[in-house]
């Protein structure tokens, strides 16, 4: 408040004539964005109220929703590092993220590079990438689980060739591999949109100068495209890091439901199953925690890894 | 072009292949699996598995009744158009406001609430889903349409704020100021000189949360539930898939319906649709 009367003080000479009580109103208003409230409230009540619960319901025994909670402290946290299910889940969830990320980025990259060359066609190409961003997981989810079925599209193309395929989702060895592969079908278009979005802001000279130096394209893509579109790359990797480690639970949800045994069962996919199949809410939000923890040590490395070199 | 000689260094011819290569291959996997799909939904499973990437004999619609009459797609539709729409209200009532507040706010209190707000990209709001399952059950939403039309709008608030808010940033003041000299109020200023400014920032959060809200998929599972008289596309199209015996047909018909309102709106609105997504990484 003294802030507040301090700057309608300071404020005063400006405005000689003005009645007091408006001329108060008006810095307060400068100062504190009132009109931001209701906004504020509204994210509060929805968006971190849940979050703030989440790390409670982390220290508590809840073992079903009819059970009153009992103060549990690190008890949670000691049964998920015990649980071979919650290992394996960190495994898949490595996995993607440490296999699906970069292939993911790379291919967007050079795929936003080609775009950006206006090469005969890249009006189509441009339309084509922003497709998988407009379906929805469960249109997209439906649309693989009838291409991988054992008499889907991809085993009919793959039979001519020779290869005999398997039932892709329900193999335990290419079940997080089909997953992936969904991931990286839906996440490779919007990110190479979004990169090109930041090359098509290059200037063409220094690139025709290079070119005329005799650079060929893959220098000019690595050498100079990436080290300019660096830190906006790094914008791009965060949102699909995010993405993977919290959004593939639907797709694993709609697909395989974490199976066969726990070969798909990816950390976000296991605090939904642990709080909505299992009813073990403790549990669930203690992985919850951890996957929130995980999330910021991703997002800082992955900000150290690309940060702008200058 | 015309420029690149045989002398280039064999990783460069390399290069320039790849990139080429891999932006066609990649359209072709974009274009097959759609291609596939669109024609899937006119046939049965034997012409499905049989010749998966012929045209269909006849485009009868036989599929595409049955899933609306199997999943209720009609009623599907109607309840993701009114969440939907209900939830795009809510959340401009809440974002023009409090855009309008932090553009113009040149305290600290301004920062630190514009900084609550980019926080916002960080909350992985999906881990908390339990808790945000009691708090409609506390409100006495749970099961309603009513609780996601709430809570659509906070998950998209931070972005909603972040684009709008940088959008006002870049009107003049002095248009403000005019208005002010003439007695307008705050309210009458947002409406009368920073609305009209901000169609096309509004445009943008408009198409980009259209997506987001007719789309999301975990929040109305959960939340809204089974029942059909409430439940969401999104939610209804999984239920034509059943463990044993699934009618593909029937299943390419149901995706069909669930994506021509946003092919809809893509086709007509290409260009703002392809701004609005690619504001979609403005900050990190």
């Amino acid at each position: 408040m003294t802030a507040v009367a301090d700057a309608a003080v300071r404020t005063s000479p400006h405005f000689p004539t003005d009645p007091p009580a408006r001329r108060r109103r008006g810095t307060v208003r400068e100062r504190f964005p009132g009109l931001a409230l209701p906004a504020l409230v509204w994210y509060a009540v929805f968006m971190i109220g849940p979050v703030v619960a989440m790390l409670v319901i982390a220290f508590l025994s809840w073992p079903g929703m009819l059970v009153t909670p009992s103060w549990a402290g690190l008890a949670n946290f000691q049964t998920v590092f015990a649980d071979e299910t919650f290992w394996a889940a960190v495994r898949n969830s490595a996995v993607q993220i440490v296999v699906g990320l970069p292939v993911m980025i790379v291919l967007a990259f050079l795929l936003a590079f080609y775009v950006v060359q206006k090469p005969r066609g890249h009006g189509v190409l441009r339309y084509l990438l922003f497709i998988p961003a407009l379906i929805s997981a469960p249109a997209t989810a439906m649309l693989f689980y009838t291409m991988l079925n054992p008499d889907g599209l991809v085993n009919g193309v793959l039979r001519p060739l020779g290869v005999e395929g398997t039932a892709w989702l329900a193999d335990p060895s290419t079940a997080l591999g089909a997953i992936i592969a969904v991931e990286l079908w839906s996440g490779i278009g919007y990110s190479a949109v979004l990169i090109a979005a930041r090359l098509d802001g290059v200037d063409g000279e220094i690139v025709q100068a290079a070119r005329i130096d005799g650079a060929g394209d893959w220098r000019i893509a690595w050498r100079m495209y990436w080290p300019i579109a660096r830190e906006f790359i790094g914008v791009v990797t965060m949102l699909q890091f995010l993405s993977l480690l919290f959004n593939s639970a639907q797709n694993v949800l709609l697909l395989t439901q974490g199976g066969p045994g726990t070969e798909t069962t990816t950390l976000a996919y296991l605090i939904y199953q642990k709080a909505f199949v299992e009813a073990d809410l403790g549990y669930s939000q203690a992985v919850g925690v951890i996957l929130f923890v995980i999330g910021l040590i991703g997002m800082g490395t992955i900000r150290r890894v690309l940060r702008a070199t200058h | 072009m015309a420029r690149r000689t045989t002398a280039l260094p064999l990783r460069d011819r390399i290069g320039s292949l790849t990139s080429g290569t891999l932006a066609w291959l990649y359209a072709a996997l974009l274009l097959v699996p759609l291609y596939f799909f669109v024609v899937s939904a006119f046939k049965s499973n034997e012409q499905i598995f049989e010749s998966p990437l012929t045209l269909p004999t006849d485009w009868d619609l036989s599929n595409v009744t049955t899933a609306i009459r199997q999943a209720d797609l009609g009623l599907a539709v109607a309840n993701s158009a009114i969440t939907t729409v209900a939830a795009l209200a809510l959340t401009l009532l809440l974002a023009l406001p409090a855009s309008f507040a932090l553009a113009r706010s040149t305290g600290r209190a301004g920062k630190v609430v514009e900084g609550v707000f980019a926080l916002g990209f960080l909350i992985p709001s999906f881990a908390a889903l339990f808790p945000t399952f009691l708090l409609a059950a506390a409100l006495g939403l749970f099961h309603t349409r009513t609780f996601v039309v709430f809570l659509l709008p906070a998950t998209a608030l931070p972005l909603s704020v972040v684009i709008l808010t940088s959008f006002m940033r870049t009107i003049p003041r002095e248009l403000e100021e005019a208005a002010s000299m003439d007695g307008a109020t705050s309210l009458q200023v947002l409406r009368q000189v920073y609305l009209p400014i901000c169609v096309p920032g509004i445009a943008t959060v408009l198409l980009l949360n259209f997506l987001s809200f007719w789309n999301a998929y975990l929040y109305p599972l959960i939340l809204i539930g089974p029942d059909t008289a409430q439940r969401t596309i999104q939610v209804a199209l999984p239920t034509l898939k059943v463990d044993a015996g699934t009618d593909y047909g029937v299943l390419m018909a149901g995706t069909l319906v669930t994506l021509l309102p946003v092919y809809l709106v893509y086709s007509v609105l290409q260009k703002q649709m392809q701004r609005a997504l690619l504001s979609g990484a403005v900050k990190g």
